[in-house]
């Protein structure tokens, strides 16, 4: 199996005097691995992947594919292809011949062309369209018209920037499955960047968080999600609350006081000795029980969504979200509802403060 | 793109073929017009059997092309055009001389006593008048340089500008002897007509056209141009010579230094000088006066007889050029 | 963009092509003309440049330069916006009347000038009673703005109709006017745009020849005061020191330009077109249209003037048909000479501006402009000089060692008749147009679009193929029906290359302009004028 493809250090600054945009980015996909840059607008997503693909040049660090650096190789003979944010179709060609176009290079029989060409637009589900021009096509089949035109050639990696950003949220989803569908059943190595968490966690084999240029954390959506190497990462990647508590170590685990319990909780490897810690939990972990009595806290605001209601707590170490999934009509709480506040104590990660 | 590039280039190359000299070919840079030049090679290569071809240039093209060939001219003669073309040229050493032996009836002050060039024409300077539109002010067909500097002739008289056009040159200098040759005199006189002069054009003879055209009521032309555009439609233009005296401009002929085909050269000199082919003019419209004494003018031609001319220093007029030129547009052009 | 290294031969054989191309035809040369003007004996010539004449000459320079660019610049938007905003009939029969001017024969339409619009005018002075002086700065703007501004008009339309007219729906959706549209929106998005055909209509504005001489008046400019400097006082090194001096404005906007464009590069083509144009159909189209039809029949009127000038006796005094100069100039054979060695250079130049341009805009984009420069050298020197140039350079074979290296290329006797020569200078004097109008659209072309191409594979020059030419075919056809336009109609460095096996139909113009003939030099430029149309419907179909 071929598409083992490696990032070493890479570095890119556009000018002297800035900061770099890419900064010593390393990682490593396995063959068949689908790989997702996340990170904010402007955080050097798809610079990083134009590097990869030979659209620009990093000021230093390389990219090997199958072992080999790629230094040398120009964009066209790099056997990747990429789906652009703005698809870039070619406006003058119609669907067929844009999926077709990079087959013609190779030197396809015209049967074996048309033949793969009706495997993508089937895939794709374009067929009947063949005959159409970009502008007469809508957002989505746009959108699938550049996938089938990049999947056709077989490259042995795949590169998306942003692909579905503009689709509306019904067709993303459905999109998201289609691509994964796609690229599992064909093994090709994906790298695939986005600044949606969402996007991110329901695609990917593992997540690459990328923070002004740097690499914040490598890990699969679960890592990533439960134990963040960072408040960025905490931070960025779905919603939790932080509440600053003292801690002390013992054994790799943190000892914290919170909501006016002593707990043991799970702890970043970087937390050392005694110090304030910022606690994570996130909000679907966080209980809330009314009580008639005087509680730890009350509640402040009530978000309804359907499937889940959020309480804003207010407590004596800060506003803290919490996440009821199905809620009941008549268990709603009510603004000013006095209630006991608490989690149980392996939902939550001690963190060092930033 | 390669194949598309080779194509063209192919084509090229092919077409050399089809070109080319030989020996016994001459080129003329012939400085008058097109018709005239075409009758003068192709009545040559009847009688002399060398072939000829001619390239129609001004005589500042033709000393410019001659001088950058360095020494590897690809004209053998030069013919037409005024006689200061030729003073330049021979001054910076492009012409072979050659005493033709029918310059024998040509006066000697129409020609270089080195044998550098030799006249072949003769045009005298005249004023092309529109009756109508001088008319209109009140002005009569004008007679004398001194009526040109009449105030209600502002912006109606046609001229040349003496750095391009031969005619403007002979006017200029037509002043400069009439001034004795003081070039202050000269400058002064068109200074004083500037205000008259609706452009000073870059051809000799636009000054014709425009006062066919009634743009001006005066051109100040040599009398041959006049009387082409007469003969071209415009009827009613009138030609006068000024009673101060005229200048004059001699066409020369020439041997180029270093021609390919000296022999050839200089059998097209004999011809150009000769009776036979200085009668061909009028046929094709060109009515300036024929230099060779065996040749009786044409009716329409001017009649030196009845014009008195200025006491014209033709190489004299040909090295001040450049300098008397240079002094004109500093002085008067960019001063307006 | 894509500047990758390896594997870029063709980008390489195509900038050593070009490359090869400039400096054969147009730096050469000019060096050769130029080391004239850098030599010990030119020295005293340089310190007169700051006299009072020169720096005036220098002023009216720069002061037609502009207003020609910013005149002829306007039309053409004018041209391009009622073409492709507005809902007004007859759009078809404007878009043609537009492209005459495209073939301006040097003397025809200054003379037609003259004869309409001059002090005695038939329509100035026959129609209105005006006695309007039209020689100097007001009669060279028109001609000249008349004459170029057919380039700036079909750059912009190219650019006009490649506007993805969704932005222009969100301009609107958001409230804006169609005023506000065209102004915050429509052009800066043309910026780029309108930045190529200005440089161009400078550059050539002040490289012009004919229409100073016989429009000039009192108004002397550089290039005619090159050329009096040639024919007059048989001066090239003055010439060679105008000229020099004329390159520096030329320069200088070049810069300008290239800073001000590159700085905000706007691109609009990205390959996901969506929306729709929407007409202007209110009353606000009349005002445009009404100018855009003056203009149009102020060029019939004097592209007719040719026409009828060609088959009377003397237009304007006697009236009578005649098809005696149309004979004269039908039987010359300067027409065969003239077209076919413009087919020849035509392709060429256009490929070669078009190949520059992709060259500049999307390989050579980190300060190596001086492709781009050079290209545009071609017309930014005066004709005359370059026509010297090409003598001093190419007349005499170029030996190394006693070897015969190069045959002499100009002149008679020298190879192919001194065609190659008259063909290279063809070239050069049209490259310019195409360069700059795909410069223009390049600079619209989302650089995704082509790199998409790559991604999938295609070398360099399968992309430029497939992908860009396509793309920026509106810009090819202006280049080369500008291209053949020009050749045809190119003049001033010609008539330094012509030789008796080459007759050029220009230079018969000269001539027959010269004599007096205005039939015959009118008869000459209608049937330069048919030729070159047909040829443009040919082109069209070519590469259409
Ligand atoms: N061609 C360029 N020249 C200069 N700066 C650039 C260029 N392209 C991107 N940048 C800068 O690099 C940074 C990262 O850009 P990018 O990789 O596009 O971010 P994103 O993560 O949103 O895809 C941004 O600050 C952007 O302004
Ligand atoms: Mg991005």
């Amino acid at each position: 199996m071929t598409g083992l493809l490696r990032l070493e250090n890479l570095t890119k600054s556009f000018t002297w005097d800035a900061p770099p945009v890419v900064d010593d980015v390393s990682l490593e996909a396995a063959p068949g691995e689908f790989i997702t840059l996340l990170g904010p607008s402007g955080c050097g997503k798809t610079t990083t992947l134009r590097i990869v693909a030979g659209f620009e040049t990093a000021t230093s660090g390389r990219v090997l594919l199958d072992g080999v650096p790629l230094d040398d190789v120009p964009a066209q003979r790099r056997s990747m292809a990429m789906v652009f944010q703005n698809y870039a179709l070619f406006p003058h060609l119609s669907v067929f011949d844009n999926v077709a176009y990079g087959l013609r290079l190779r030197d396809r029989t015209r049967a074996e062309l048309t033949e793969a060409v009706r495997i993508a637009l089937t895939s794709m589900n374009l067929v009947g369209l063949e005959g159409r021009h970009p502008h007469e096509l809508s957002g989505g089949q746009q959108q699938r018209v550049a996938l089938a035109r990049a999947m056709v050639v077989q490259p042995h990696v795949l590169l998306f920037d942003e692909p579905l950003s503009n689709l509306d949220a019904k067709l993303r989803g459905a999109m998201r499955a289609e691509i994964r569908r796609v690229q599992n059943l064909l093994g090709i190595t994906s790298l695939y960047v986005t600044h949606d968490q969402d996007e991110a966690m329901a695609m990917s084999d593992r997540i690459v968080v990328l923070d002004r240029g740097r690499v914040e954390q490598i890990g699969t959506p679960a890592e990533i999600y439960l134990r963040p190497a960072s408040v960025f990462v905490a931070d960025f990647i779905g919603r939790a609350n932080f509440l600053e508590v003292p801690a002390s170590m013992t054994g790799g685990q943190a000892i914290v006081t919170v909501l006016g319990r002593r707990q043991i909780v799970a702890a970043h490897p970087l937390l050392t000795g005694d110090s304030t810690a910022l606690l994570m939990i996130r909000p679907e972990s966080v209980r809330v029980t009314p009580t008639a009595v005087e509680g730890n806290g009350s509640v402040l605001g009530v978000t309804f969504h359907g499937a889940s209601v959020d309480y804003q707590v207010e407590t004596a170490g800060g506003t803290l979200t919490c996440t009821v999934a199905g809620p009941h009509p008549g268990e709603l709480l009510a603004e000013g509802t006095n209630v006991n506040v608490s989690f149980a104590a392996d939902r939550a990660y001690a963190l060092p403060r930033r | 793109m390669k194949r598309t590039l080779a194509i063209p280039i192919a084509l090229t190359l092919a077409s050399a073929a089809c070109y080319g000299g030989g020996k016994d070919r001459i080129t003329i840079a012939c400085g008058a017009h097109e018709q005239w030049c075409a009758t003068m090679t192709r009545r040559f290569t009847e009688q002399t059997g060398i072939e000829a071809g001619f390239v129609r240039l001004s005589s500042g093209e033709a000393m410019a092309r001659i001088k950058a060939a360095r020494g590897k001219p690809e004209f053998d003669a030069w013919h037409g055009g005024p006689a200061d073309g030729y003073e330049a040229a021979k001054k910076e050493g492009l012409l072979e001389p050659y005493l033709s032996p029918a310059a024998a009836r040509i006066k000697p002050e129409w020609r270089d006593p080195g044998g550098a060039w030799t006249g072949v024409y003769l045009g005298v300077l005249g004023f092309c008048n529109n009756p109508d539109v001088l008319a209109e002010t009140g002005l009569e067909p004008v007679t004398s340089w001194r009526a040109l500097l009449d105030e209600r002739l502002r912006k109606n008289v046609g001229v040349a500008h003496p750095a391009t056009s031969g005619t403007g040159y002979t006017v200029l200098w037509t002043q400069v002897a009439l001034g004795g040759g003081s070039q202050d005199a000269g400058l002064d006189y068109l200074r004083r007509l500037h205000p008259n002069v609706l452009q000073f054009n870059k051809s000799g003879n636009a000054a014709a056209q425009q006062a066919g055209r009634g743009e001006v009521g005066v051109g100040i032309v040599f009398s041959h141009d006049c009387v082409a555009q007469q003969q071209q439609g415009y009827a009613k233009l009138r030609v006068t010579f000024p009673e101060e005296g005229t200048g004059y401009e001699i066409g020369g002929v020439a041997v180029i230094k270093g021609a390919r085909n000296p022999q050839g050269a200089r059998a097209y000199v004999d011809w150009a000088l000769s009776a036979e082919s200085q009668r061909l003019g009028p046929t094709v419209g060109f009515y300036a006066l024929p230099t060779n004494a065996g040749v009786t003018p044409d009716s329409k031609a001017a009649d030196l007889s009845k014009i008195t001319l200025v006491d014209y220093d033709v190489p004299g007029a040909g090295q001040a050029k450049p300098g008397l030129v240079r002094r004109f547009e500093d002085e008067i052009m960019a001063a307006s | 963009m894509s500047r990758d290294r390896g594997g870029r031969l063709p980008v390489r054989v195509a900038i050593g092509a070009a490359s090869a191309l400039v400096l054969a035809g147009t730096v050469y040369p000019l060096a050769s003309v130029l080391a004239e003007a850098a030599t010990p004996a030119a020295l005293p010539r340089y310190a007169r440049l700051t006299s009072a004449s020169d720096l005036g000459i220098l002023r009216n320079t720069l002061v037609l330069g502009f207003l020609v660019a910013t005149a002829g610049t306007a039309l053409g938007l004018l041209f391009a916006f009622v073409q492709t905003r507005l809902d007004v009939p007859g759009k078809r029969l404007l878009h043609w009347i537009a492209l005459i001017p495209m073939v301006s024969p040097p003397f025809a339409v200054a003379t037609a000038t003259v004869v309409l619009y001059g002090r005695r005018g038939l329509i100035t002075h026959g129609l209105f009673g005006l006695d309007y002086d039209i020689y100097g700065l007001d009669g060279l703007v028109l001609v000249l703005s008349l004459s170029f501004f057919p380039v700036a008009y079909l750059g912009l339309l190219g650019m006009m109709r490649a506007l993805d007219p969704a932005m222009e729906e969100a301009a609107m959706n958001l409230g804006a006017s169609r005023r506000r549209v065209f102004r915050t929106l429509i052009l800066p998005l043309l910026a780029p745009g309108l930045a190529a055909p200005f440089l161009l209509l400078f550059v050539e504005a002040i490289a012009d020849l004919a229409n100073p001489l016989v429009l000039g008046g009192d108004y002397v400019v550089l290039a005619s005061r090159a050329y009096l400097a040639v024919t007059g006082e048989y001066d090239t090194t003055s010439a060679a020191v105008y000229s020099l001096v004329l390159l520096v404005p030329a320069i200088g906007l070049y810069l300008a330009q290239r800073h001000w464009v590159g700085r905000k590069v706007r691109v609009t083509v990205t390959g996901r077109p969506a929306g729709r144009v929407h007409l202007v159909s209110g009353w606000a189209r009349w005002p445009f249209y009404g100018l855009a039809v003056l203009v149009a029949l102020v060029i019939v009127s004097l592209y007719g003037t040719v026409l009828a000038g060609s088959v009377t006796e003397v237009f304007g005094v006697d009236f009578t048909l005649t098809l005696d100069h149309l004979r004269v100039a039908l039987g010359s054979e300067a027409i065969a000479d003239t077209t076919v060695l413009a087919a020849v250079a035509t392709p060429i130049a256009g490929l070669a501006g078009l190949v520059m341009a992709w060259l500049a805009v999307r390989h050579l984009r980190a300060g190596s402009g001086w492709l781009d420069f050079a290209g545009t050298l071609g017309i930014a020197v005066p004709g005359t000089v370059l026509g010297i140039g090409y003598v001093l350079a190419y007349r005499s074979d170029l030996e190394i060692g006693g070897v015969t290296v190069l045959p002499g290329l100009v002149g008679g006797g020298a190879v192919a008749g001194g065609s190659l020569a008259i063909v290279l200078a063809f070239v050069v004097r049209s490259v310019p147009a195409g360069l700059r109008t795909a410069t223009g659209s390049l600079a619209q072309l989302h650089p995704s679009i082509e790199e998409a191409s790559t991604g999938l594979g295609a070398r360099p020059f399968q992309t430029f193929r497939r992908i860009t030419l396509p793309l920026i075919r509106p810009a090819l056809l202006t280049g080369l029906s500008y291209s053949f336009a020009r050749c045809m109609t190119s003049m001033s460095t010609i008539v330094f290359l012509v030789t008796p096996d080459t007759k050029i139909i220009t230079a018969q113009v000269l001539s027959a302009a010269g004599m007096g003939y205005y039939g015959v030099a009118f008869a000459y430029c209608t049937v330069l004028t048919v030729i070159v149309l047909a040829s443009l419907a040919a082109i069209r179909k070519v590469v259409a």
